[in-house]
C-alpha cells in the first residue's frame, strides 16, 4: 500500500464517463478549465460506446462515440481515471470540495500496454464477457472490448488462476501481480455528476423467462448482435446458431409496472426497439419482426417520421401485453397476449424474444457525497432542485447533474443537459473570480 | 522533395468491409507513387490506432497521410489532430470517403463498391501528393453575444452568458420579455406557473448588469461573420424607428414556436360553439380558484356551467393529411396536466380524451397514472379515423371508433371541445431568412448534428436554442437553452479564433475585374478594389468560406481555391477516370 495519497487540484470533476459526462468534461475543457474525469468500470464511453447504431439517423454509434472519447482522452485539460471508485466527497464551503478516490489495480501497466492481445491468447481461463453482456466468453487477462479507451488489457483476478502464462508472453513486460490499489485525494472547485442508468434486470419477472429460456435476451445483448463490433458475424441465437427469422420484441419489460416497482417509462425503450427493428430487417431482409406495445412514445425530432419508416418497412406493430413466455422444446418460445385491438387472449410464436429493458437509477451517486446530502426523487433518481429553470441544479450549492442520472434520457437529451451542467458549473465557478 | 505518404484503409467494424475488401484496396494503392506506407484497420478513429498513426508518421517521418473511412464530416478534426500531435502540419491529411460514397452507396454490388473505393483512394492520394503546409486565419472574437427572442430559452442563455462574463444583448421584438411563460399555467413537473416562472427571469435579468434588453426591436440586417457579427436592430417607440447597430461574436437564435392554429371546421373549430384550443384553454383556467382553496367548484365557459369536457388530441401534429408529420412532444402532457388542472378547479367536471397513443414519456407518466386514478376516460382512435365533431341537442358530440374496445364507437355529449394544439414553427420567418438557416423536414431550423453538434447550425458562430429547433417542453427548452450558450460562450470567450485557411484567392496579374465573382459569392466575400493596375477583385479573408462558387464563372480563370487549385483536382479526375 502507498503511504501517503496522491493529492491533486482540479477546478472540476466529473464522475462517470459516458457520453453526458464525456461532454460535460470536454465543454469545460474547452473553456480552459482543468477536469478529472472518473470512470468505474476499465473504459470510458459509456453505454454509448456499446451501442450498435443510434435513432433516428442510424448513424454508427461507435462512429460517433468514439471521436467523442479520443477527444477526452487526449485533452491537455482533461484526466482520466478509469477503474475508480469514489469513496467520499465533502464540501468544505463554496469552491472548494475534497474528493478520495481509490484506483483499483489492473494488475497490468497501463502506459506500457500495446494492446498487443499475446497475453488474452496464453490465458486458459474462459468467463463471460461482461462487455458483450454475457453473449460469448472472454480470459481472466483481457481487453474490455476492440474500440475501449484505454485500450489497455486487465486482469480479472477474481477469475485468475495466478498461473503467470500471460506474464510469459507478454512483450513489454507489463503484468505485475504485485499492483495495489491507489488512492488519491482531488481538491476540486465544482463537481458534476454523469453517474448514467442500469437496465432494468428481467431476472425479476419470472413470466418473461429471462435467464431460463435460451433465447430470450435482452434489447442490450440485441445491441451487441447488431453492432459493428458483434461477437459473430451476423444475428443468431447463441443457444444453437440458428438464424432467427420471427422476432419479437416486448416493450415496456419492467416500465409503466407498479408492481415491477417501475412505475414510470422509460423514455428510449420504444425508439431503440424500432432502430433494432429497422436493422434487423437490413441483416435478415426475410424476417418478420413483431414489436409487442403499450403505446409508442415517438416523441423526440423526427422520431414519428421513423416510426412510420417501420412500419412501412413492414415492422409488425401489435398493441399488447405480454403475459408469459414460455420455451417450447425447440427452443422456439410461445408468447401469451392480449390483444388489445381485439380484447382477447392470443398465442404467437417466435423463435426469439427480445426484452426491451427499461431504465432505472444508479444509486450510488447519493452515497458518496458525505458533507452535505445529494437528495434523490421518489424514484431513487438525482433529484433537480430547480427542474424547469437550473435542470442541472442539485440539492448542494456547486454540484450538478448530466445525462440519466436524473431521469431517463435519449442520447441528445444527454448531451443537451451535459451543455446545461457546464455552463452552470462554469457560471458556479466564475462566481469565485468576482 | 519527394512526398512520403502513409495510406489507412478503415473498416469501420464492418460498416466499410463488409461490402468493400479493404485488403484489395490497400494491394491496389501500396505501390503508388510517393506511398511509403499501407494499412488496414478496424477502427480508424479508435483511440488505439490513431496511437499508432502518430507513430507511423514520427518513425517513417511522413510528409502526408491519407485516410479512407467514413465522410469527412465526421472525423475531418480528428485525423488534423492525429497529423497535428506528430508533428505533421494538418493540411497534408488528405481524406477519402469510402463509406457514404463507395459502401454504403453500392452494398448490393461488392466488386463495383470496391473498385469504386480504390479509385477514391488513389484520387486522395492523388491530391495529397500535391498538398502544402497552411496556417489557420486568426480573427479577433468580440466578447459578446446576441441572444434573440426573450422566451424562457432566451431569457436563461442570456442570464447564463452573462454569468460566463459575456457581453449580452436581448432582442425582443415583443414589448415584453416572457414569451409563452406569460400564457403557461401549470408546469410540469412542478406545479409552478408561467408567470411566477418569468418573475425570477426578470428580477435575473434585471440584476445581470452585463445584459443589454432590447425590446419592440426587429433585427433587419446582418454583416460579418464568426467573432463579428454587425447586426442592424430597428427599435419601434413611441417617437418612430430607431436604429441601433450590434457587435457581437457569436448570435443565440431562440425566436420559439407558434401554437398550430386549427382551420375553420377542424374539428369543429370556429364552426361549432364550445370547441377550443389548448392555449384558450389555458387562458380560461388561468386565475380561477382552485376548489380546495375556496373557489366555487365551477368552471363556466360563456356563461354556463361545464360539466364535460371531451379533449382531442394530435391537433396539427401527426397529421396523416396535412403536413405536419412529427410529434410536437409537449401536448400529451401539456393536455393531461390541464385536465387535472381543472379538476382541481370544478372537482365534479367529466374529462374524455380522445387521442392516438398518449406519450407522457419518462416520468411524465406519473402524471398519466394520476390522471388515471382520477377516473378520466381515454378513448383511442385509429389514425386514419379522427374523431368526429358535431352540435348535439345538450353539447357537442365526439365520436369515435375506440381502439381498446374493438373499434366500437364511442360518443361523448360534452359541454366543451378542447383541441390540443400542436407547436407549429414561428411564423416570422425573417431572423431565419437573413442568416440563412437551414430547416429540417419539420421545418424548424436544423442542427448540424442531433448528436454531435444539437445546438450549431451549419452558418459558423450561431447556435440555436429552445423551440425554434423543435417542440420542446420548458425543462428542454432550457436545457437546449444552456446548451447553446456554452457553445456560443466557447466562441467568444478567449476573443480570438481560428478559422480555415482554405478559402479562395485572386491572381491580381490576369483579373480585369468584370463583377461575376462577387455576385455568385453567397457570403458577401468578394469586393472590387482599386490598385495600379487597375480594379481587381479582393476577397474577404474572415468571410470567404471557401465554397468555390466564384470560381467556374471567373472568365479568365484568375480565382483559385487554396488546396483545391486547378491542378489538384485535375490531378484527381485524372486518376478517377482511369
Amino acid at each position: 500500500m502507498q503511504k501517503e495519497p496522491t493529492t491533486l487540484s482540479y477546478d472540476a470533476i466529473v464522475i462517470g464517463g459516458g457520453i453526458a459526462g464525456g461532454e460535460a468534461a470536454l465543454n469545460l475543457a474547452n473553456n480552459g478549465y482543468k477536469v478529472v474525469l472518473v470512470e468505474s468500470r476499465l473504459s470510458v464511453g459509456g453505454k454509448m460506446i456499446m451501442l450498435s447504431k443510434v435513432f433516428p439517423t442510424l448513424d454508427c454509434s461507435a462512429c460517433i462515440t468514439t471521436p467523442k472519447v479520443s477527444e477526452i482522452s487526449r485533452h491537455p485539460n482533461i484526466k482520466i481515471f478509469t477503474e475508480s471508485d469514489i469513496t467520499s466527497i465533502d464540501k468544505l464551503s463554496e469552491h472548494s470540495f475534497v474528493v478520495k478516490m481509490t484506483q483499483r489495480p489492473r494488475y497490468v501497466v497501463a502506459e506500457d500496454c500495446t494492446a498487443c492481445q499475446l497475453c488474452e491468447q496464453a490465458c486458459p481461463v474462459i468467463v463471460k464477457d461482461q462487455f458483450q453482456y454475457g453473449l460469448v466468453g472472454r480470459k481472466a487477462v483481457y481487453i474490455p472490448f476492440s474500440i475501449a479507451s484505454p485500450k489497455v488489457a486487465a486482469i480479472d483476478i477474481d477469475n485468475c488462476t495466478l498461473c503467470g502464462a500471460c506474464e510469459k508472453v507478454c512483450p513489454p513486460g507489463c503484468i505485475d501481480f504485485t499492483m495495489k490499489p491507489k488512492e488519491y485525494i482531488f481538491n476540486v472547485k465544482t463537481a458534476i455528476v454523469a453517474t448514467g442508468f442500469r437496465l432494468y434486470d428481467p431476472t425479476n419477472v419470472p413470466r418473461y423467462s429471462y435467464g431460463t429460456a435460451k433465447n430470450v435476451i435482452t434489447s442490450i445483448q440485441m445491441e451487441r448482435l447488431l453492432a459493428p463490433t458483434r461477437p459473430f458475424h451476423t444475428i443468431l441465437r447463441s443457444s444453437d446458431g440458428k438464424v432467427p427469422d420471427k422476432i419479437a420484441y416486448v416493450l415496456c419489460a419492467g416500465s409503466r409496472d407498479d408492481s415491477l416497482g417501475n412505475p414510470i417509462c422509460s423514455q428510449i425503450c420504444c425508439m431503440y426497439s424500432i432502430k433494432q427493428a429497422q436493422l434487423l430487417l437490413g441483416a435478415l431482409p426475410m424476417a418478420d419482426i413483431t414489436i409487442y406495445y403499450i403505446d409508442i412514445r415517438a416523441f423526440g425530432k423526427g422520431y414519428d417520421e421513423f416510426y412510420e419508416q417501420a412500419a412501412s418497412m413492414g415492422v409488425r406493430f401489435v398493441k399488447g401485453k405480454i403475459g408469459k413466455i414460455t420455451e417450447k422444446e425447440n427452443g422456439n418460445l410461445t408468447l401469451r397476449y392480449e390483444d388489445i385491438a381485439t380484447g382477447k387472449l392470443k398465442e404467437a410464436e417466435h423463435d426469439m424474444v427480445v426484452l426491451s429493458v427499461g431504465v432505472k437509477p444508479n444509486k450510488e451517486a447519493a452515497g458518496i457525497f458525505k458533507s452535505h446530502k445529494l437528495e434523490l426523487d421518489g424514484l431513487s433518481f438525482v433529484k433537480q432542485s430547480d427542474p424547469l429553470l437550473s435542470p442541472a441544479k442539485t440539492s448542494i450549492e456547486g454540484v450538478f447533474v448530466a445525462g440519466a442520472a436524473t431521469g431517463p434520457k435519449d442520447i441528445p437529451d444527454s448531451i443537451l443537459s451535459a451543455g446545461a451542467a457546464s455552463t452552470e458549473a462554469i457560471s458556479y465557478l466564475n462566481q469565485k473570480s468576482q | 522533395m519527394k512526398k512520403k505518404l502513409g495510406v489507412y484503409i478503415c473498416a469501420c467494424g464492418g460498416n466499410i468491409s463488409d461490402y468493400v475488401d479493404i485488403e484489395r484496396v490497400r494491394e491496389a494503392v501500396k505501390d503508388e507513387d510517393c506511398i511509403i506506407m499501407a494499412k488496414t484497420t478496424m477502427f480508424a478513429c479508435g483511440d488505439s490506432n490513431q496511437k499508432d498513426m502518430e507513430a507511423d508518421i514520427k518513425e517513417n517521418n511522413l510528409s502526408g497521410i491519407v485516410v479512407a473511412s467514413c465522410s469527412p464530416k465526421l472525423h475531418l478534426t480528428t485525423f488534423r489532430g492525429v497529423s497535428e500531435r506528430a508533428g505533421l502540419n494538418k493540411y497534408n491529411y488528405v481524406h477519402a470517403n469510402i463509406r457514404e460514397q463507395a459502401s454504403w452507396a453500392h452494398s448490393d454490388n461488392k466488386p463495383g463498391a470496391t473498385e469504386k473505393a480504390i479509385h477514391l483512394v488513389r484520387a486522395a492520394i492523388a491530391k495529397a501528393r500535391l498538398a502544402e503546409s497552411l496556417e489557420p486565419i486568426v480573427i479577433e472574437s468580440k466578447r459578446a453575444v446576441a441572444v434573440i427572442g426573450a422566451g424562457v430559452a432566451g431569457l436563461k442563455a442570456a442570464i447564463s452568458l452573462a454569468r460566463m462574463n459575456d457581453d449580452v444583448y436581448l432582442i425582443e421584438r415583443e414589448g415584453t420579455i416572457g414569451g409563452k411563460l406569460n400564457v403557461l399555467e401549470t408546469i410540469s413537473p412542478e406545479n409552478i406557473s408561467g408567470k411566477e416562472l418569468l418573475g425570477r427571469l426578470q428580477r435575473e435579468v434585471a440584476s445581470e448588469e452585463r445584459i443589454t434588453l432590447i425590446t419592440n426591436a426587429e433585427v433587419v440586417a446582418s454583416r460579418g461573420n464568426i467573432g463579428d457579427f454587425k447586426l442592424t436592430v430597428r427599435i419601434s417607440g413611441p417617437q418612430g424607428n430607431t436604429e441601433k447597430e450590434i457587435h457581437a461574436g457569436s448570435v443565440l437564435v431562440a425566436t420559439g414556436f407558434n401554437s398550430y392554429a386549427p382551420a375553420e371546421g377542424e374539428f369543429g373549430f370556429a364552426t361549432v360553439p364550445n370547441v377550443i384550443t389548448l392555449p384558450e384553454f389555458r387562458k380560461l383556467m388561468s386565475g380561477q380558484k382552485k376548489a380546495a382553496e375556496g373557489g366555487s367548484g365551477k368552471l363556466l365557459y360563456n356563461g354556463r356551467e361545464i360539466n364535460s369536457i371531451a379533449y382531442i388530441y394530435c391537433v396539427g401534429s401527426r397529421q396523416v393529411k396535412g403536413d405536419n408529420k412529427y410529434c410536437s412532444r409537449y401536448c400529451c402532457t401539456a393536455a393531461v396536466q390541464a385536465s387535472l388542472d381543472v379538476r382541481a378547479i370544478a372537482p365534479e367536471i367529466e374529462n374524455f380524451h380522445f387521442h392516438k397513443g398518449i406519450r407522457t414519456y419518462g416520468k411524465q407518466e406519473l402524471i398519466y397514472k394520476e390522471s388515471n386514478a382520477q377516473g378520466d376516460v381515454y378513448i383511442q382512435f385509429m389514425d386514419k379515423k379522427p374523431p368526429v365533431v358535431s352540435a348535439s341537442e345538450g353539447g357537442i358530440s365526439v365520436k369515435a371508433q375506440d381502439v381498446l374496445t374493438e373499434k366500437r364507437e364511442s360518443e361523448v355529449i360534452a359541454d366543451l371541445v378542447v383541441l390540443v394544439t400542436g407547436m407549429v414553427p414561428d411564423s416570422d420567418t425573417s431572423i431565419g431568412n437573413l442568416f440563412k438557416l437551414p430547416r429540417g423536414r419539420d421545418n424548424f431550423y436544423n442542427e448540424i448534428h442531433m448528436k454531435l453538434r444539437p445546438v450549431e447550425t451549419v452558418i459558423d458562430g450561431i447556435t440555436i436554442a429552445g423551440t425554434c429547433q423543435g417542440p420542446k417542453n420548458v425543462m428542454e427548452s432550457v436545457n437546449s437553452s444552456l446548451s447553446a450558450a456554452a457553445k456560443s460562450h466557447s466562441f467568444v470567450s478567449k476573443g480570438e479564433l481560428e478559422l480555415e485557411p482554405i478559402i479562395a484567392y485572386v491572381n491580381a496579374d490576369t483579373c480585369n475585374w468584370c463583377d461575376a465573382c462577387s455576385n455568385a459569392c453567397p457570403y458577401n466575400a468578394v469586393a472590387m478594389v482599386e490598385t495600379a493596375g487597375g480594379q481587381k477583385a479582393s476577397i474577404n479573408k474572415s468571410t470567404c468560406k471557401g465554397c468555390g462558387m466564384c470560381l467556374p464563372v471567373c472568365p479568365s480563370d484568375s480565382i483559385e481555391l487554396i488546396s483545391f487549385t486547378n491542378r489538384d483536382v485535375e490531378d484527381m479526375i485524372d486518376v478517377l477516370a482511369l
